[in-house]
């Protein structure tokens, strides 16, 4: 987190969120200075030693304002799931904090804090189907928690059925098995699931891989009726970049553990100014034949969260790389108004991929 | 309706699949998961199969290659290879038509691993067997592959095992071993799913250039319209077990004729245009065991009329262009009507 004095007089110092919108204020989660580890031990038949670390999340530091949808988007690997999980406090941090309206949700005060938190930050997991528990009906999986938290006592089955039909569900689905649903409605399964807690915030890992587009198309309003409606908070993890820039207010883009730029959706996406995050958007498969682009496609692998290069993370495979990047590793600084990035050379143009080849015959 | 008035066999078909109807028997009933699909697959072409999650285009890959699950069975229509019907060949002949000449890559590519064997033992034997080569030749094929997929230091990486590669790259080792083959033709199902935008151009690029090379054909089903947009020649939409229009990629994006077809492109998030709400398509997937009568679009469809009860034929609407729906008419003229 950058820390930074207002002037020699005064001697308070301002903490300062990469990527935070000055004129907010209403934050209600922090991340703060967040790693996660993974050790990697090497078991001889006596011993488990460990040997190294997997450095999956390694110092994020973020605020999520009331009622905004942050994109979460990075390569494969890079650490998203992770840094969900130890949000919602399923995974111990190995340092740093995650805050909820002040709260640590990783060491809560009393079992009342707990249940707070447990009920108002939801997420909704990668893979529906692993998620959900194959001997249960729908019904009993969406009415526990309903029980647990006594939100609508005594009218907990009209709350389900309530929420199947919000997420394009029918009442008969309640009554059935996961494994007899196709692809998309158990993912919708899962957000119901977070949505019947009536949460401040959602985590949404990849919630629409795995629908084709028209249904994807249903599910990202719903979650954009919800944003407007209730005013909750979405992260929203995607590899689909115009999934991404259709539903976000803000885009944070993760490389090997770190965020290397965050900022305003259209910034982010109009003028992009790390070199990762260009590729990333150069990448993006078109859908109009009429349209060809100038693509960077990255050399060489994703280095990996074991062995850390020295110096910045992507100078491996960066197209801008210089002497610098493979010694001194950048630090999160804004760039224009309200876009952080973290690179000694960053993009200053708009960079322009998309080219019209021809026009309508 | 014959297949044959509706896919008059090309000059250069190397997969002519004609009218295949592949059920499952299951507990609730017989799904009736593909009811007579037609499409063909050029040489050296690339096809693109799109269609709603559930409507057969993975059934349609198992039943090419015969590798249905127990349930399942094509219970009628032919499917030609270089003029010959698989689904009469006996099983060993089968065996050298799977990997040397249709590879598949699976929907699920991380399961396709073993992870007790390494990359080398996954690797040699098939490719050794397939291309008749020893074993030490095997390897140096698999290493050369390993390079061609973008694997570093592919020489001592074949040796590790699959956890100590990433998502990424585990699913360009099956395409590497897929491509080391030299399949003329490489059934793809969403290859890319798991892949982020960086890696998806990659191995994309490498299929390309596998195309340009061997003069590779390839069928290539995806959810990805951007991907379909810039990797195929050809489109076959599938809805609810059918074909229900192909043609050329640019003209099933700028002239889409059938009401699914338009409404599927219509829900595509743009990258250029604003946030409002998305195009959604109204109603629910077909269910498969009692499917709708006629037309399998009709229940969603704002085209539809007493009429769309009956089944519409496949119809040739121009070169390699079909359709299958009777209000094409009222369709186009609606549409001049809003531009
Ligand atoms: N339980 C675990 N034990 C060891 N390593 C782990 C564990 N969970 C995650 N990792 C490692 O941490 C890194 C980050 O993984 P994570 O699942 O967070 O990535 P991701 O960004 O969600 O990727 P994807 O887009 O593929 O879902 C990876 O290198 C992964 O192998
Ligand atoms: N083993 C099976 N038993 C019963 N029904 C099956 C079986 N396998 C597939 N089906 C059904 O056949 C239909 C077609 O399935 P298929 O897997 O081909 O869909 P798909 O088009 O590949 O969808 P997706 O985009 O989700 O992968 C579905 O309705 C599915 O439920
Ligand atoms: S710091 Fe250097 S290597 Fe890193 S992204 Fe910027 S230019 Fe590339
Ligand atoms: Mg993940
Ligand atoms: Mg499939």
């Amino acid at each position: 987190m950058a820390s930074v004095e207002l002037s020699s007089s005064e001697q308070t110092e301002v903490e300062i969120f990469p990527g935070s919108p000055k004129d907010r204020t209403d934050a209600i989660l922090e991340v703060r200075n967040l790693r996660k580890y993974f050790p990697i031990e090497s078991k001889s038949i006596l011993f488990s030693k460990v040997v190294g670390q997997i450095k999956a999340v390694d110092g994020i530091d973020l605020q999520i304002f009331k009622g905004e949808i942050l994109g979460l988007v990075g390569e494969s690997g890079c650490g998203k799931s992770t840094l969900s999980k130890t949000i919602i406090g399923l995974e111990k941090p190995t340092t740093g904090q995650v805050l909820y309206r002040d709260k640590d949700i990783h060491h809560p005060k009393s079992k009342t804090e707990s249940m707070e938190v447990k009920r108002n930050i939801q997420m909704v997991f990668q893979d529906p189907y692993n998620s959900l528990n194959p001997r249960r009906l729908v019904r009993d999986t969406l009415k526990e928690p309903l029980i647990i938290h006594k939100l609508a006592p005594g009218r907990e089955e009209e709350v389900v059925i309530d929420m199947l039909k919000k997420v394009g569900l029918e009442d008969y689905h309640a009554l059935r098995y996961p494994h007899e649903f196709s692809g998309g409605q158990r993912q919708r399964i899962g957000l119901a699931r977070a949505l019947i807690m009536k949460p401040e915030i959602i985590i949404a890992d990849e919630p629409v891989s795995a629908l084709d587009v028209s249904v994807q198309a249903s599910i990202l309003n719903l979650m954009q009726d919800l944003q407007q409606e209730f005013n909750v908070s979405i992260i929203f993890i995607a590899h689909d970049l115009s999934v991404v820039k259709h539903v976000s207010n803000r885009v944070a883009v993760m490389y090997l553990g770190r965020i290397v730029e965050i900022g305003p959706t259209d910034m982010v996406f109009d003028r992009p100014a790390h070199p990762y995050t260009v590729s990333l958007l150069s990448a993006i498969p078109f859908p109009d034949p009429d349209i060809k682009k100038k693509r960077i496609i990255l050399e060489g692998d994703v280095p990996s969260p074991v062995n850390l290069p020295e110096g910045c993370r992507f100078a491996p495979r960066c197209y801008k790389a210089q002497e610098l990047c493979h010694k001194e590793e950048p630090m999160l600084q804004e760039i224009r108004p309200n876009l952080w990035a973290a690179c000694h050379y960053p993009e200053d143009e708009k960079v322009i991929f998309f080219d019209v080849v021809e026009e309508e015959a | 309706m014959s297949s044959e008035t509706t896919h008059p066999t090309h000059e250069d078909v190397l997969l002519d699949v004609r009218d295949i109807y592949t059920y499952f028997r299951t507990e609730s009933g017989v799904v009736k998961a593909l009811d007579g699909v037609s499409f063909d697959i050029r040489n050296n072409e690339a096809v693109g199969i799109v269609g709603e999650s559930g409507c057969g285009k993975s059934v349609t890959a198992k039943s090419i290659l015969r590798i249905l699950p127990k349930n399942g069975e094509v219970v009628a229509g032919e499917v030609y290879y270089r003029g010959v019907n698989l689904l009469n060949l006996t099983e060993p002949q089968m065996r050298t038509v799977r990997g040397k000449e249709i590879a598949l890559l699976f929907q699920d590519p991380l399961s396709s691993l073993n992870p007790v064997l390494s990359i080398r033992e996954q690797m040699v034997d098939v490719i050794s067997l397939h291309r008749g080569v020893d074993e030490e030749e095997a390897a140096e094929i698999a290493v050369k592959m390993m390079k061609a997929v973008g694997i570093p230091e592919a020489e001592q990486r074949i040796d590790d095992y699959p956890h100590q590669y990433s998502g990424g790259m585990r699913q360009r080792i099956l395409i590497a071993r897929a491509l080391a083959l030299e399949p003329r033709l490489l059934i793809a199902d969403e290859p890319t799913t798991a892949l982020d935008v960086t890696i998806q151009a990659q191995v994309l690029d490498i299929i390309q250039r596998m195309r340009k090379e061997l003069g590779l054909s390839l069928m290539l089903i995806t959810h990805n319209l951007g991907v379909v947009a810039e990797n195929t020649d050809r489109i076959h939409v599938f809805y609810g077990g059918r074909v229900v229009e192909s043609g050329p990629t640019r003209d099933i994006f700028k002239d889409p004729h059938h009401p699914y077809t338009i409404a599927l492109l219509e829900s595509i998030p743009s990258f250029v245009k604003g946030k409002g709400r998305l195009a959604t398509i109204p109603g629910s997937v077909p269910q498969l065991i009692n499917p709708p009568s006629g037309c399998r679009f009709h229940p969603r469809c704002k085209y539809m009329t007493e009429e769309c009860k009956k089944r519409p034929p496949l119809e040739k609407i121009g070169k390699d262009r079909y359709v299958a729906c009777f209000h094409v008419d009222k369709v186009l003229a609606d549409r001049k009507k809003s531009s």
